[in-house]
C-alpha cells in the first residue's frame, strides 16, 4: 500500500471514529448511545488492524483482538444489561441541547486541529493526519460526560474518551508498549465495572440515574 | 467553441427531459419497496402534460408576484443546469458562474417561491413559507461549505475545475474531506429538495408539509412549471453529488464518443442515487419539525470537518 493511500485511509478511519462519537451527541436514546459506542470501537479495531498491517507490528494485532473482545463485545453487552435493568431509555433534557452540543463538537475539533499543529508538523508518520481527530474524540468524550444528565450516558462518554486516548497512542507512535496497553485496559475495565455498580446503587437509592438529582437531599 | 455551446444546450435539454423521469423512478422504486405496484416511470410526464393543458384558477388576492414566481423559479433552475457539469467538465459557461452563483440561483428560486406562498394570504401557504425559510437558512451555508471543502483542494470554486482536479488525483476520493463533504451534501440535498426525513413529498394534505404547502394555491400551467422546476432541482442536486464526488465518466473532451459515455454514466449514476433515496425514504420516518435543525446542524458539522480535513491535508 502506498504511504499516500494509507495516510488517506487512516484519516478516514479516524474521522469515522470521531463521527460515531459525535453521533452520540445527536441522539437521545441511551440504547443508541451504546450501539454507537460499539460501532466506534469496531471502527477503532479496523484502524488498529490497518496500522498493524502497514507498520508490521505483531503486538498491535493482539491489541486489536483485545479491543474487539472488550469494547465491541463485552462492555456494550454489560451496558445493555444495565440499561434494561435500570429501565430508562431517553436522555430527556441534556444540560446542553442537541444543536448546541453538535456545534460545540465542531468547535472542539477545530481547537484540536489548532493545538496538535506542532505535533503534526514534526511527526513523520503517515498516520499523522489522524492525530487531531483522535484528540477531538477525547474532547467529544469529555463533552458527553459534562453535558448529559444520565449516569449511563456519562459512562459512555468516559468510554469514548478512553477510545480517543488509545487512538491517539496508536496514531502518534504506532501504539505504546504492550505492557502499558494491558495496564490501561485493566484500568478502564475496572473503572467501568465500578461505575456500573455505582449506577445500580444510584438507581436503588434515588430511583433515577439522573445525576442532577444527586445534589439535593431526598424528599 | 460552437460544439461546446451545443453541449451546454444539450445539458439544459437533458435536465428538462430527464428530471420528471428521475422523480418517476424514485416514486416507482419506493412503491415497489413498500409492496405497492406503483405508477409507471413516465407518469410524471403525463402529469405535466395534463397540467399544462388545464385551466389556471387564480385567487382574487393574488398579485403579479404570484403569477411571475413560477417563471422565475423555472428560469433560475434552468440557468443552473447550464452551470453544473452534467456530462462534460470544463465548459464555456464555467467562466460565467461558479459554485457561489449556483447556490444563490437555487436560493433565489426558494426565496421567490416563499414570497409566492405568502402572496395569496392563505394560512397553509404562509406556514409553508415560514418553514421553508427556516430550513433554507440552515441548509444554505452547508451546501456552500461542503462544496468549498472540495474547492479548497482544487484551488478554485469553479465546478468544472473541481471535477477535473478530482479526476486527476483519484486517491484523494478516499480521504475524509471527500466523503464527509458527500455525506453533508447528501443530507442537505434531502432538506433542500423536500425529501423524507425533512418533508414528505408524497402528501398533499398534511399539517407538516412544507414544499406542497407553498404550491397549494397553484394550478394549471403554473403548477406544471413549479413541479417541473422542483424535479429539475432534484436532478441538479443528484448530478452535483454524482459528478463532484464520483466524477468518472464525465467527458473531458468534446468528442461524440466521450459524450455518449458521459451520458450513459450520468443516467446510471442518477439511477443509483435515485435508488438510494428511495431506499432511504422507505426506511426513514419524517422527523419532527423541531428536530430538523438538529439534523441540519449535524450536516453543517460534517461539512465543517470536511473543509478542515481538506485544508489541513492540502
Amino acid at each position: 500500500m502506498s504511504p499516500a493511500l494509507f495516510s488517506q485511509l487512516c484519516a478516514l478511519g479516524s474521522s469515522l471514529v470521531l463521527i460515531t462519537g459525535i453521533a452520540i451527541l445527536w441522539r437521545h436514546s441511551l440504547a443508541v448511545y451504546i450501539d454507537y459506542f460499539a460501532r466506534q470501537s469496531f471502527v477503532f479495531v479496523l484502524v488498529i488492524l490497518g496500522v498493524a498491517a502497514y507498520a508490521g507490528e505483531a503486538e498491535l494485532y493482539l491489541v486489536a483482538a483485545m479491543v474487539f473482545l472488550f469494547k465491541v463485545m463485552l462492555i456494550p453487552r454489560i451496558l445493555r444489561r444495565v440499561r434494561r435493568h435500570v429501565g430508562v431509555d431517553l436522555e430527556v433534557r441534556p444540560y446542553v441541547n442537541v444543536p448546541a452540543s453538535v456545534a460545540l463538537a465542531g468547535l472542539l475539533t477545530l481547537i484540536a486541529y489548532a493545538v496538535t499543529r506542532p505535533v503534526v508538523e514534526i511527526s513523520g508518520l503517515p498516520t499523522r493526519a489522524g492525530i487531531p481527530l483522535a484528540l477531538a474524540v477525547v474532547f467529544v468524550g469529555l463533552l458527553i460526560v459534562v453535558s448529559r444528565r444520565s449516569a449511563l450516558a456519562q459512562i459512555v462518554g468516559f468510554l469514548v474518551l478512553e477510545n480517543g486516548i488509545a487512538l491517539l497512542a496508536i496514531l502518534a507512535t504506532y501504539g505504546v508498549p504492550l505492557i502499558v496497553e494491558l495496564g490501561a485496559f485493566l484500568d478502564v475495565l475496572l473503572g467501568f465495572l465500578v461505575m456500573q455498580v455505582f449506577v445500580y446503587r444510584i438507581r436503588e437509592t434515588f430511583d433515577t440515574i439522573d445525576v442532577d438529582r444527586l445534589s439535593g437531599l431526598r424528599h | 467553441m460552437m460544439t461546446a455551446l451545443l453541449v451546454e444546450a444539450l445539458q439544459a435539454l437533458l435536465t428538462l427531459a430527464l428530471a420528471p423521469g428521475l422523480i418517476g423512478l424514485v416514486r416507482f422504486l419506493k412503491a415497489r419497496l413498500q409492496g405497492r405496484r406503483g405508477a409507471p416511470l413516465w407518469q410524471p410526464y403525463r402529469d405535466l402534460r395534463r397540467m399544462l393543458r388545464q385551466e389556471v384558477v387564480l385567487s382574487t388576492d393574488a398579485s403579479w408576484l404570484f403569477r411571475a414566481a413560477p417563471f422565475v423559479v423555472f428560469g433560475s433552475v434552468l440557468v443552473v443546469s447550464l452551470l453544473v457539469p452534467l456530462i462534460a467538465a470544463p465548459l464555456p459557461f464555467d467562466e460565467v458562474g461558479d459554485l457561489v452563483v449556483v447556490v444563490y440561483l437555487l436560493l433565489l428560486g426558494t426565496f421567490v417561491l416563499s414570497l409566492a406562498g405568502l402572496d395569496p394570504g392563505s394560512a397553509f401557504g404562509g406556514m409553508g413559507s415560514s418553514r421553508e425559510m427556516t430550513i433554507a437558512a440552515l441548509a444554505e451555508p452547508t451546501i456552500a461549505l461542503a462544496i468549498f471543502g472540495l474547492g479548497v483542494r482544487a484551488g478554485s470554486t469553479n465546478l468544472g475545475r473541481i471535477v477535473a482536479r478530482t479526476l486527476a488525483s483519484p486517491a484523494e476520493t478516499l480521504g475524509p474531506g471527500h466523503l464527509l463533504a458527500f455525506a453533508a451534501l447528501f443530507i442537505v440535498m434531502l432538506a433542500e429538495t423536500g425529501r423524507l426525513p425533512v418533508d414528505n413529498p408524497a402528501t398533499h394534505l398534511e399539517l407538516t408539509m412544507i414544499h406542497e404547502a407553498m404550491l397549494l394555491e397553484y394550478s394549471g400551467r403554473y403548477l406544471a412549471l413549479l413541479e417541473w422546476a422542483s424535479a429539475m432541482k432534484f436532478l441538479i442536486f443528484q448530478a452535483l453529488l454524482a459528478n463532484l464526488f464520483v466524477p468518472w465518466g464525465v467527458a473531458v473532451s468534446l468528442s461524440p464518443r466521450a459524450l455518449l459515455v458521459a451520458l450513459g454514466a450520468l443516467v446510471l449514476k442518477l439511477a443509483a442515487l435515485g435508488a438510494g433515496v428511495a431506499l432511504l425514504e422507505t426506511r426513514l420516518a419524517k422527523l419532527r419539525l423541531f428536530r430538523v435543525p438538529e439534523l441540519l446542524s449535524v450536516s453543517f458539522l460534517l461539512a465543517l470537518l470536511a473543509i478542515t480535513a481538506s485544508f489541513v491535508m492540502r
